[in-house]
């Protein structure tokens, strides 16, 4: 990741022609690598569709099965979709990113990863790259369970501004997946690091406030869900649908989202450093 | 003396079609047994489910369309029973699509093994894992308070009735494994299995549905045979508990088996 | 020490090793290896599977670290400098792992975009190597669909997009056919008229002697020869007499053959005898197997070969360094024939 390469190079070796190679750069190279990741959903619908249909059918059918749950009194909300459809649309961006995980330990088995790792762009573009498809991954799902939450009653509550939060908190839990699934694809290179990183998140989401609101519910949830950072990211895609968007309701989503991605992105890196070893 | 020894050898290759099946059986068992990995999901997540539940929903069975039950867990294990054979029933079949597809099938076709052994032993292994599971999850459960107003013969029917839908939704698994011979179409089939289990009333009474999910709900077959369960549970044994537990399950057993057994002949036909 | 200094050669190592696991299962994949490539030259790497060329190539390109001793590679530190090292070097691997779901031209873009080639040479720089490779047609395909050789071809054009000075051909050739063997070799020489220099692994000793102006063999994590071939041969000295007898008769025939100079390693039901006084002494070793009653059932000369070198530094011949598959006694000599 040294700047000055390029002009050093030419110094070796005695026959070294003139390097026609420029410095490459992180977004370029990120870019580079996303759109491989987003073109490939075209290419394997058949891995990219269950990724899709599974948030919209968890958020119809949390919304059907749960129907009455909004009775319990003191529920923020009188349609069980504005509850369960911002759940839907974080499982699905969770996937999104975790998918980056499983298309990287397919790359590392199959050697491709070598081919990307001996080029000589920045290492963290092995990690930002694939974010990018991600992310644009998410973006689709977050729309479809939007669009089809709104066809079954779905309502936002303060507007378009409720909306940009969901897309938020869906984005910001896509890129901790993302990070997520690549580092235990780096530390375990095979499919068992795939059977963690699914199980392990579902773990986090489910362990939050997912069914019923903190004030609603009882027993040892409680105290699990009220310190479980994803319950703060919830509340941040869930305010739209709720009521009014607040600072209140924001602040501790932006956090949690930023603190994990700090952590999962550091956790990559240094397994992807691992790689070498 | 040779003379004696030719026939004894004819009596000692003479396929039993119990022994046989009895040893697919074994072998599918053996199987599951040895690949914790495959099976600990259908046991880890319908109880991590049903926990959850018992803390989400504590407020929720008072609502009106709620049976009068003393928790949410009694009214959730039918359920979770429920939700752990559907989904354990995908890692029999796979193991059957995965013997098509390495070529295990054909070898056993090709051997004097009777050939509804060959399904009825997978079968079995289902049906033992079912009833497993079914065990695994009441006795789990008592501790965290579960009541089973059955007592022991309602704790045995819901085994039975554990034990027949296994067998039910393993047939109609091994028929998609057998039609497609693929181990990705069997575990490409969750997404169907998810929607049968959340689309009945395995979490919520279907009273406190409404519309158009009210209805698919009450088209579900799997929302009786769990309504059965539950009330073993949370009412004690009736006659009506019982047919929607067992005989239910019993009768779409027979109408399963048969279909598989068709799918079987018909793969065997094809070569 | 490579530090600091400019070395004169493209590639240099220095006791370089490499161990895996620890304790009752540590493994010595590479252990010391001290190589020095000069600019120019096609260098061979041979060994069998497993015996630590592959280890030694993902260290010099910067995909695994060392446990010890240094390398450098188009003048950096591959441990030190990893991404000056990248950029100097190209690589073709032995499984041309390459995605199967995009197209050779999206391959060479996306290769062109990493090595940060500039944007308005993306488009020509690939044509040019699909040209070469003589992929164009195929440009839009799906790699998917290529057969095994299109894809070493894809593979080399990949490795080529940033005009490496050092190109390393990881077993370029193992399973593909003769034919597609011929055009891929052209390819080397071509490149290596360019001024490229090239280390080129394999296990097969006629591509090495084809090739390589200087090679070392490797066995056990050690490099046990390296020179230039025609030196390497001349060192075996005296040619090779490899009999075929019944498995009764090794022993009598171990006994003949022992007189007319060392015992050579050969496969399985065939002997081989370095012959100190030369190939006339062929017509003596016949009558003494005849006298000694040993009945011989194919008897072949050759000329030192790569395959008795590898044979004379291990204590082994080559598995699969020979096309023919058939007869473990007729397997030694088609080399020699060359």
């Amino acid at each position: 990741m040294s700047i000055d390469s390029t002009t050093r190079s030419t110094a070796a070796g005695s026959e070294s022609k003139p390097r026609s190679v420029a410095f490459t750069a992180l977004w370029p190279a990120s870019v580079g690598l996303g759109v491989r990741n987003v073109r490939n959903i075209r290419r394997l619908p058949s891995a990219f569709l269950p990724s899709l249909l599974m948030p919209i059918i968890q958020a119809v059918a949390f919304s059907g099965t749960f129907y009455a749950v909004t009775q319990i009194p003191g529920f923020p909300t009188d349609r069980s979709i504005n509850w369960f459809l911002p759940l839907g649309v974080m499982m699905g961006c969770g996937f999104a990113g975790i998918g980056v995980g499983l298309t990287t330990v397919r790359d590392i088995e199959s050697g491709f990863y070598d081919r990307l790792r001996m080029t000589p762009m920045p290492r963290l573009a092995l990690i930002t790259g694939p974010t990018l498809g991600a992310l644009a991954r998410a973006m689709v799902v977050i729309t479809a369970v939007f669009l089809v939450g709104l066809l079954i009653g779905a309502r936002l509550t303060d507007g378009v501004i409720g909306l940009l939060t969901l897309y938020i908190a869906g984005l910001g839990v896509a890129a901790l997946g993302t990070f997520w699934g690549l580092a235990l694809a780096y530390r375990f290179r095979d499919m068992r690091g795939a059977a963690i990183m699914q199980l392990t998140f579902f773990l986090a989401l489910f362990l939050t406030d997912a069914q019923t609101p903190l004030s609603v519910m009882e027993g040892w949830l409680h105290g699990v869900a009220r310190v479980n950072p994803f319950t703060n990211i919830l509340r941040l895609g869930r305010q739209g649908f709720l009521g009014d968007v607040t600072w209140a309701d924001t602040w501790g989503g932006l956090v949690a989202i930023a603190a994990i991605c700090a952590v999962t992105l550091w956790f990559a890196a240094s397994s992807l450093n691992r790689l070498r070893d | 003396m040779t003379t004696i020894v030719a026939p004894g050898r004819d009596v000692d290759f003479k396929p039993s079609i119990g022994a046989q099946t009895w040893e697919m059986s074994k072998r599918a068992i053996i199987a599951l047994a040895r690949q914790p990995a495959l099976i600990i999901p259908s046991i880890v997540f319908p109880l991590f489910f049903l926990a959850l539940g018992s803390s989400s929903f504590a407020r929720a069975i008072d609502l009106p369309g709620f049976p009068a039950v003393n928790s949410y867990l009694d009214f959730g294990v039918a359920g979770a029973i429920m939700q752990g054979v559907l989904f354990g029933s995908i890692t029999g079949a796979t193991a059957l699509a995965t013997d098509i597809e390495n070529g295990f099938f054909d070898r056993l076709i090709a051997s004097p093994v009777a050939r509804p052994s060959i399904i009825v032993g997978r079968l079995a292994g289902a049906m033992a894992f079912g009833a497993t599971q079914t065990v695994f999850f009441l006795i789990v459960l008592l501790p965290f308070g579960l009541d089973v107003d059955g007592g022991l013969i309602g704790a045995l029917m819901l085994t039975v009735s554990g034990t027949l839908i296994a067998l039910c939704v393993g047939a109609l698994m091994s028929m998609m494994a057998l039609r497609t011979g693929s181990s990705e179409a069997v575990q490409g089939a969750f997404p169907l299995l998810f929607i049968l289990l959340f689309f009945s009333s395995a979490f919520f009474p279907r009273q406190t549905m409404s519309g158009i999910y009210k209805d698919l709900a009450g088209y579900n077959p799997v929302s009786y045979i769990i309504e059965g369960m539950r009330d073993l549970v949370i009412e004690g044994v009736s006659a009506w508990a019982v047919v929607r537990a067992v005989v239910i399950p019993a009768a779409l057993a027979v109408l399963t088996v048969l279909l598989a057994m068709r799918s079987l002949n018909n793969r065997i036909a094809r070569g | 020490m490579l530090k600091g200094m400019p070395p004169s050669a493209p590639i240099v190592t220095d006791g370089l090793q490499r161990y895996f696991g620890s304790g009752d299962d540590l493994v010595k994949a590479v252990d010391g290896v001290d190589l020095e490539v000069k600019s120019g030259e096609v260098f061979g790497f041979l060994g069998p599977n497993g015996a630590g060329k592959s280890t030694t190539v993902r260290m010099l390109t910067t995909l695994l670290r060392p446990t010890g001793g240094s390398a450098a590679v188009a003048g950096y530190d591959i441990v030190d400098q990893p991404n000056q090292v990248r950029r100097n070097i190209g690589v073709a691997l032995q499984d041309a792992a390459i995605d199967p779901l995009m197209t050779g031209a999206e391959l060479l873009q996306l290769q062109a975009v990493l090595y940060g080639l500039p944007r308005s040479q993306h488009q020509a720089k690939a044509s040019e190597l699909l040209e070469r490779v003589g992929l164009t047609a195929a440009a839009d395909r799906r790699v998917g669909t290529y057969s095994g050789g299109m894809r070493r071809r894809l593979d080399l054009a990949l490795s080529l997009i940033h005009e490496p000075s050092v190109l390393f051909l990881d077993e370029p050739t193992t399973g593909l056919d003769p034919l597609s063997r011929m055009n891929l070799w052209e390819e080397i020489r071509r490149l290596n008229n360019d001024g490229t220099t090239v280390l080129l692994t394999t296990q097969y000793l006629e591509e090495a002697d084809q090739l390589a102006e200087r090679i070392a063999i490797i066995d056990q994590g050690v490099i046990v020869r390296e020179g230039e071939p025609e030196a390497l041969k001349a060192g075996v000295g005296c040619p090779t007499l490899f009999v075929s007898v019944g498995p009764d008769e090794v022993d009598a025939a171990t006994q003949v053959l022992g007189r007319f100079g060392d015992l050579r390693p050969s496969n399985e039901g065939t002997l081989g005898v370095g012959l100190l006084q030369g190939p006339g002494e062929v017509s003596n070793v016949v009558r003494r197997l005849d006298e000694a009653g040993v009945a011989v059932s194919n008897l072949e000369l050759h000329e030192p070969s790569l395959d008795d070198v590898f044979a004379e530094a291990t204590g082994y011949r080559l598995e699969g360094a020979e096309e023919s598959p058939d007869g473990a006694a007729t397997a030694p000599h088609e080399m020699s024939d060359e």
